[in-house]
């Protein structure tokens, strides 16, 4: 069974925010101002050692969000993505404390109570909502997973950084990848197949 | 995630958090800036080192816009979590489950504390109007918290396995509105009441002697049939009172902290608050089962005093004798009508 | 890297093609201007599109092929369309440049399609208000006012400013518009690019254009970026960027700031701004003291190193270091690093051009990679990465102050060749303009004013200026003001013109910064995206874009209004004589045939519409290491056929990836240096000796093709007798017929002959590259030894050098200032900032300033500051204290606007046209200082002084 998952690979990552408006044109409906389910956040900033990572949510296996939520909104789908709610959802930000990525999104920034329906990175799989349908456009954006595409963020990364799907084949393509870059000499050319 | 450190990080974020709370609401963040530039002149270009850094939640930069946008990971939180769900809210359950059935078998096997001289019919005033509205606000503002609460904290547990998809959507979103709206209410009566009887409230030698009679309520062995000192207010209720007025602290403080979105708290802010408002409800629940059960069914002629401020003149005499005779003595003592 | 999902907690409908997303289309933004009165006044176009709310999701798919309308890079893009509205975008895997890969900008593209804050309808400024007006009212009186213009002025006070936004069809078209008006005052966005480039590399080997590829850049061993950020202005560049370093090849980056790119060196050689010229020589002076150089490329290929030599002998180590603050130990080993991995490629940006010695500058990166011997070959080569999607199809199309199409300049001769491909007469041409000489200059041969001083044409006394009035009218069609240096007195001519046009898809700074309360016209113009047609990108391939979408609101595409204003100025017969013409639409695909008949020097000419398309249909058979179609239609053809694709498109040459590759042969997309110069010079022979493309017949230097060549080498009767009409007394550059190319290629010779690169460039101010200190120099004791050039008149103006660099600004404006892209905007913004999944990542307009410059002023991360120009503007901008600069150094992003001198000018848009985000131009306070040959702006090396607001 596949288990999704995305993998930055950091030596290529520059920081051209790609991922963040592919995200946005492709979950348009879902997302307002102020809504950004993926960031990237550059490390040592203007100095030797820069290194920028995409990060959105990671679609733990073991995630703190599902464990902290009260109202219990969180599932994962058989093929390992974290998806919630919003129906059930009731803006208490517990999630947004307990994810070690800053994932969870909120609309509200009001002075006080709820802060609206949590929002985060659906590894383009669309929420609970019948596949394709208004509501799920509405309050989800896309379901890319159910057409057989990847998420919009890895399929326009623009060096091929942003890497997402099956675990072991992201991994297999990272691995890939740092072989051929100790050894630059054995690597012929590009194969945009794998995006190596 | 091990024990040992699981206890070091409870004892290093969650008990100075509780000392300072009164104090500061910054403190997280300030410890965090502190780590955080020792840690930028660690981390230059080893990937290791860079690594390192991003775990132990080095900030960066980036142009997305929330608050702590530049940290890219931050275990602080995923750890109070699991504080929450290993040790928060099991002691929930036992707060609720454990306090209710060990005073029912208590009832059960020892009965209610009955007035030895049986009901005079004179009622002495006990309680003013305005102490009996306080009460009773703070009474059902805190009902109401501790049936919602209770619903946040234990309901994903124990109540929606059982209710459809749609109920319990409703429910939960319910018990959070109410929890949220009724919050202010308790914290004001909270600090009436608090502001309005800590003067009764001063721990006295002769409440030490309470304790050690377990307030006389006991129907057997040696301690049948004692009753000790204690003026206006017993030394079991001070305590009452002295709980509620710290953990009412830390439960209000921690409560604003994370009914305000507004306040963009860094995460270990608000999960520490999450910690501190779970800890402090466990406690106050305990506390309020415990009240509960002396005012209605264990001390006969109780309940009456915060039904109409009277109580009956023997239950004065039983239960606080100093108090009665300090009334008599100086004239205060009204009897109803 | 397509997976399925194999189990859901929803039922998995069955999805039709390739869409997906349906999305509320206008949602409210444009819209919510309140009740009747405003949809009263929202017209025809407008009103359809708001009916158009929500399109289901299986509604019927259509997918466009188009091109990201942004960067020069030129990425594929597929747009899906239902029910007439663009509701998804996918990535282009097979598109053979990004495989997919977009930037922030390209990944947003779909955002076009809605235009919340486009202009809707033609507008015009009337007592203070902006009044709504129909197409025809607005090309009456925006026609006429011309007229009347041009009747008590000359055709001259008409400014016609164009855009690299254009297709290529469009860019030839407005060219051509404005040769039929009368005026060479025309110009775009190039000027402020890499006009320095055109120049000085065209007069170094004939092309002043990216000689190799962006994919062939996975091929270099060495890489120098200089000048150049690709990370924020070219990011689908580092795809093949990053794949050359992952091969191994070494990545330097010199930059007076720490950019993006620099963080993906492997040496990154921070130079003082305006320094450029020194450092190259300082290179040089170790590869000659090493004896690094490639002798026999030089002897071959190069004219004039001697002299170079000679130059650089003086920038010895300590000279280098004193001037641009590198150390000997990093200069030798970049140096070192140059020479032993081979081939390299050299990559500049604006960071090189925008000097006053600008020219200069991109001829010494040339003269660098001539030492080294790294041209013509794959991995090799100059690669200028270009800035708009289509500045580089806009340059070669002449929308320049100083040429016709494909650079054949403004002689009598080029006028006549032009007039032989229109089929018009020549007279009739030259009538359109102003007949008299003004300062010595004919206006129909003489250079125009340009892009990045139209405003000193308006402001000048006009008995200085080399023209019969002063700039009296200008269009703004497609290019933001905001780009221009000097704010004050560019909002001082836009308030100082008796009328401003600003045809353009959004307001543009032309139609919101001036002062005036009448006399502005705003055309809303669509975008290439509500239109089709060529776009060139950087590495000279020509794409195809589908129409995506019928134009948004009332605007009309650019080429439909050119014909509505020529058809008021009586001159649309001429001006379409061979162009179908479909209501006010002329034939896109007429216009592609049209500039095939005339585009010989650079050939232009084998890109028939036909070709192109087949090349849009076939993305995938192109492969993306090599950008050749190893079989499918277009086998054996470098994808996009980049120039010179030589001949007739019948003639299918396969267009010529790598320039000067004498690898190959000519048919085969080979070369050599361009012989462009005669054939010697001082007595030298100038063509060149021993090299020859392969397959050459002739096994040395040659000069260009004529028709009397031919007939000396025997070759004349290779051409079919149509040919011989046509060629008779032309040259390869003016015989229509294309004969003349073909024969010379048949025999292996490239038509424009072969000679060496020139090191010297005898034309020129300055024969050989010499370092002059900026104007606003912060370094004064190096103004004696390495002082500006004296006051002069360039082109039509008088241009101010030395009177400016005589005074000394440095010591009330000690920090130099450059400026440069965010990956999230481009050129003057106005479209990205009106996109709001791009505006919503920069909302701030920001100065970045050095932790130690920032204590000095007690400033923190995020405070507001006034930035101070020594011309008197100032602006208000957030500070970024941040390491990317040093002391003493600042950087701004130029993309805002919205902002003057720390007012607002929001109340100056029309309703519901304001973008998302507004902010303080960098450009208000960047000073005067204009290349001596092509009148670049200086921008990257400024003085400013930043205080605490």
């Amino acid at each position: 069974m596949a288990v999704m998952k995305f993998l930055c690979d950091t030596k290529r990552c520059i920081e051209c925010n790609g991922c963040v408006t592919a995200c946005k044109n492709e979950n348009d409906s879902a997302l307002e101002w102020g809504i950004q389910r993926r960031r990237v956040v550059t490390i040592n900033d203007g100095e030797p050692g820069e290194t920028s990572i995409s990060v959105a949510c990671m679609h733990c296996t073991d995630a703190p969000c599902q464990a902290v939520c009260p109202a219990d909104c969180f599932y994962r789908t058989d093929d390992g993505i974290v998806l919630h709610n919003k129906d059930t959802c009731i803006g208490c930000g517990y999630c947004l404390y307990a994810c070690p990525f800053g994932a969870p999104q909120f609309p509200k920034k009001g002075a006080f109570g709820s802060r609206g329906k949590m929002d985060k990175c659906t590894f383009c799989a669309g929420g609970p909502e019948k596949n394709f349908s208004e509501a799920e456009r509405e309050k989800y954006g896309a379901n890319r997973i159910a057409e057989g595409k990847l998420p919009m963020c890895a399929e326009m990364c623009s060096t091929k950084s942003l890497l997402a799907g099956d675990a072991e084949i992201v991994s297999n393509i990272y691995r890939e990848r740092v072989a051929a870059r100790g050894n630059p000499g054995a690597i012929w050319g590009y194969t945009p197949k794998v995006g190596a | 995630m091990k024990l040992t450190s699981l206890r070091s990080l409870f004892a290093s974020l969650v008990l100075p958090l509780v000392i300072l709370m009164g104090l500061g609401l910054s403190t997280s963040a300030l410890a965090a800036d502190g780590q955080n530039s020792q840690q930028i002149a660690n981390a230059k270009t080893s990937d290791a080192d860079l690594w390192r850094a991003v775990k132990a939640g080095d900030s960066g930069y980036t142009v997305a816009q929330g608050s702590e946008a530049g940290v890219l990971i931050n275990v602080v939180g995923n750890e109070g979590k699991n504080i929450k769900n290993e040790y928060l809210t099991p002691a929930m359950g036992v707060a609720v489950l454990g306090v209710f059935s060990a005073f029912l078998i208590f009832y059960f096997v020892n009965g209610p504390s009955k007035l030895t001289k049986g009901f005079s019919g004179k009622m002495v005033l006990r309680w003013s109007k305005a102490d009996l509205i306080i009460h009773w606000v703070l009474a059902i503002s805190c009902l109401g918290l501790i049936f919602t609460g209770i619903n946040i904290m234990l309901g994903k547990h124990i109540l929606q396995p059982y209710v459809g998809e749609g109920v319990w959507a409703a429910l939960i979103y319910g018990s959070k509105t109410i929890h949220d709206y009724v919050g202010p209410l308790f914290i004001v009566s909270w600090i009436l009441c608090v502001v309005k009887w800590m003067p009764l409230q001063t721990l006295k030698m002769y409440d030490l002697k309470w304790f050690l009679v377990v307030g006389g309520y006991i129907n057997f062995g040696p301690f049948k049939g004692k009753h000790p000192d204690s003026g206006f207010a017993n030394a079991g209720e001070k305590m009452w009172f002295w709980t509620l007025a710290i953990f009412g602290l830390f439960i209000s403080v921690s409560g604003i902290m994370l009914v305000l979105p507004g306040l963009d708290l860094p995460r270990e802010a608000s999960m520490a608050a999450l910690l501190i408002h779970g800890l402090s409800a466990i406690i106050i629940i305990a506390f309020t089962i415990v009240h509960i059960w002396m005012a209605t069914v264990l001390s006969e002629g109780g309940m009456e005093c915060m039904k109409s401020g009277y109580c009956d003149e023997n239950w004065a005499v039983q239960h606080h004798n100093l108090w009665y005779d300090e009334i008599k003595e100086n004239g205060t003592l009204e009897y109803k009508d | 890297m397509r997976l399925t999902r194999k189990a859901d907690q929803a039922e998995v409908v069955k999805k039709p093609a390739l869409g997906l997303n349906r999305r509320q289309f206008l949602q409210s933004a444009g819209l919510a201007t309140g009740g009747i009165a405003a949809a009263s006044m929202l017209g025809a176009g407008m009103m359809r599109k708001a009916q158009a709310k929500e399109v289901p999701h299986d509604a019927p798919t259509e997918t466009k092929r188009t091109i990201c309308s942004h960067c020069s890079v030129g990425c594929g893009v597929y747009a899906e369309v239902q029910n007439g509205v663009w509701t998804g975008q996918e990535p282009a895997f097979d598109h053979p440049f990004n495989a997919g890969g977009h930037c922030a900008k390209g990944a947003a593209l779909r955002e076009h399609g809605h235009g919340e804050k486009r202009l809707k309808y033609p507008m015009k400024l009337e007592g203070g208000k902006w009044k709504k007006i129909s197409w025809d009212q607005a090309i009456e009186e925006v026609g006429q006012k011309a007229l009347d213009i041009r009747k008590e002025s000359g055709p001259d006070s008409v400014f016609f400013m164009g855009s690299a936004k254009f297709s290529n069809e469009q860019a030839y078209l407005y060219r051509k518009f404005a040769a039929m008006w009368g005026t060479n005052n025309v110009d775009h966005s190039a000027r402020i690019c890499h006009s320095t480039t055109v120049a000085g590399v065209a007069n170094t080997w004939g092309y002043g254009a990216q000689t190799n590829s962006f994919n062939d850049i996975r091929n270099a061993k060495a890489m120098m970026f200089i000048g150049s950020n690709p990370c924020e202005a070219h990011p689908v560049a580092m795809q093949h960027i990053l794949a050359g370093k992952e091969r191994g090849a070494k990545i330097i980056v010199v930059d007076p700031r720490f950019s993006r790119t620099a963080a993906k060196s492997d040496e990154y050689v921070h130079i003082r701004p305006g320094t450029d010229i020194p450092y190259i020589y300082g290179l040089l002076w170790h590869i000659f003291e090493n004896k690094w150089e490639d002798q026999t490329f030089i002897d071959q290929r190069v004219y004039g190193m001697e002299r170079i030599r000679e130059e650089a002998a003086k920038w010895n180590p300590a000279e280098v270091e004193l001037v641009t603050s590198v150390p000997e130990k990093q200069m030798r080993r970049v140096a070192k690093m140059l020479a032993e991995t081979k081939p390299g490629t050299v990559v500049w940006c604006m960071g090189g051009t925008q000097h006053h010695v600008g020219n200069a500058n991109t001829r010494a990166y040339c003269i660098l990679q001539l030492a080294l011997g790294n041209m013509g070959v794959s991995g090799g080569g100059t690669n200028i990465f270009r800035g708009h999607d289509n500045v580089q199809g806009a340059t070669d199309f002449g929308l320049l102050f100083d040429t016709l199409p494909g650079y054949y300049g403004l002689k009598t001769g080029s006028w006549k060749h032009w007039c032989n491909v229109w089929d018009l007469d020549y007279e009739w041409v030259k009538n359109r303009f102003d007949q008299e000489e003004h300062l010595g200059q004919v206006p129909m041969n003489s250079t125009g004013i340009p892009c990045s001083r139209w405003h000193d044409g308006v402001l000048e006394d006009k008995s200085k200026i080399a023209q019969k009035d002063n700039i009296r009218m200008s269009f703004f069609w497609g290019q933001s003001v905001n780009t221009e240096t000097r704010g004050r007195e560019v909002r001082e001519a836009l308030n100082k013109m008796d009328t401003v046009v600003v045809v353009d898809p959004f307001p543009t700074m032309a139609g919101v910064m001036h002062e005036r309360t009448d006399g502005v016209y705003l055309l809303p113009a669509a975008t290439q995206f509500e239109t089709y047609g060529s776009v060139s990108a950087s590495n000279r391939s020509l794409q195809w874009r589908s129409q995506v979408i019928e134009p948004l609101f009332e605007s009309k595409p650019d080429h439909v209004i050119m014909y509505k204003l020529a058809k008021k100025w009586g001159i649309e017969k001429e001006m379409f004589k061979h162009v179908k013409v479909n209501g006010d639409e002329p034939l896109i695909e007429d216009l592609t045939r049209e500039f095939n008949k005339g585009m010989w020097t650079i050939g232009y000419t084998g890109q028939s519409p036909e070709r192109l398309k087949m090349h849009q249909e076939n993305w995938g058979t192109f492969d993306i290491k090599s950008l050749e179609a190893p079989g499918g239609p277009a086998k054996g053809e470098t994808y996009g056929l980049p120039w010179p694709c030589w001949g007739t498109p019948e003639m299918k040459h396969p267009g010529s990836q790598i320039l000067y590759r004498t690898g190959r042969e000519v048919k085969n997309g080979g070369g050599n240096f361009r012989a462009r110069y005669g054939v010697e010079h001082n007595g030298n022979n100038i063509l060149a000796e021993g090299s020859y493309s392969k397959g050459s017949e002739i096994q040395d230097g040659y000069p260009e093709f004529t028709a009397d060549m031919l007939k000396q080498l025997g070759w004349w009767d290779d051409l079919t007798a149509e040919e011989k009409v046509a060629a008779e007394g032309k040259n390869w550059k003016t015989d229509i017929s294309g004969g003349i190319q073909r024969v010379a290629i048949k025999h292996g010779c490239i038509p424009y002959g072969n000679a060496k690169a020139r090191c010297i460039v005898w034309n020129f101010p300055d024969d050989i590259p010499l370092h002059r200190e900026p104007l606003y120099t912060p370094r004064r004791d190096l103004v004696a030894k390495y002082p500006t050039y004296d006051d002069r008149m360039v082109a039509r103006l008088p241009t101010l050098y030395k009177s400016i660099q005589e005074q000394d600004f440095a010591k009330d404006f000690p920090i130099a200032l450059t400026s440069g892209r965010l990956v999230e905007y481009e050129g003057g913004g106005e479209e990205t900032r009106s996109n709001p999944w791009l505006a919503e990542l920069q909302q701030e307009m920001f100065i970045e300033i050095n932790p130690a410059d920032a204590a000095d002023r007690a400033l923190r991360d995020g405070d507001e500051v006034w930035v101070h120009s020594p011309e008197g503007a100032k602006i208000k901008v957030q500070a970024m204290v941040t390491p990317r600069v040093i002391a003493g150094e600042c950087f701004m992003p130029y993309h805002f606007a919205g902002v003057f001198e720390g007012k607002s000018l929001e109340k100056n848009y029309p309703e519901g046209t304001v973008p998302y985000v507004i902010g303080e131009s960098a450009n208000t306070v960047l000073t005067y200082g204009y290349d001596v040959v092509t009148q670049m702006q200086e921008t990257k090396a400024s003085l400013c002084q930043i205080t605490k607001a």
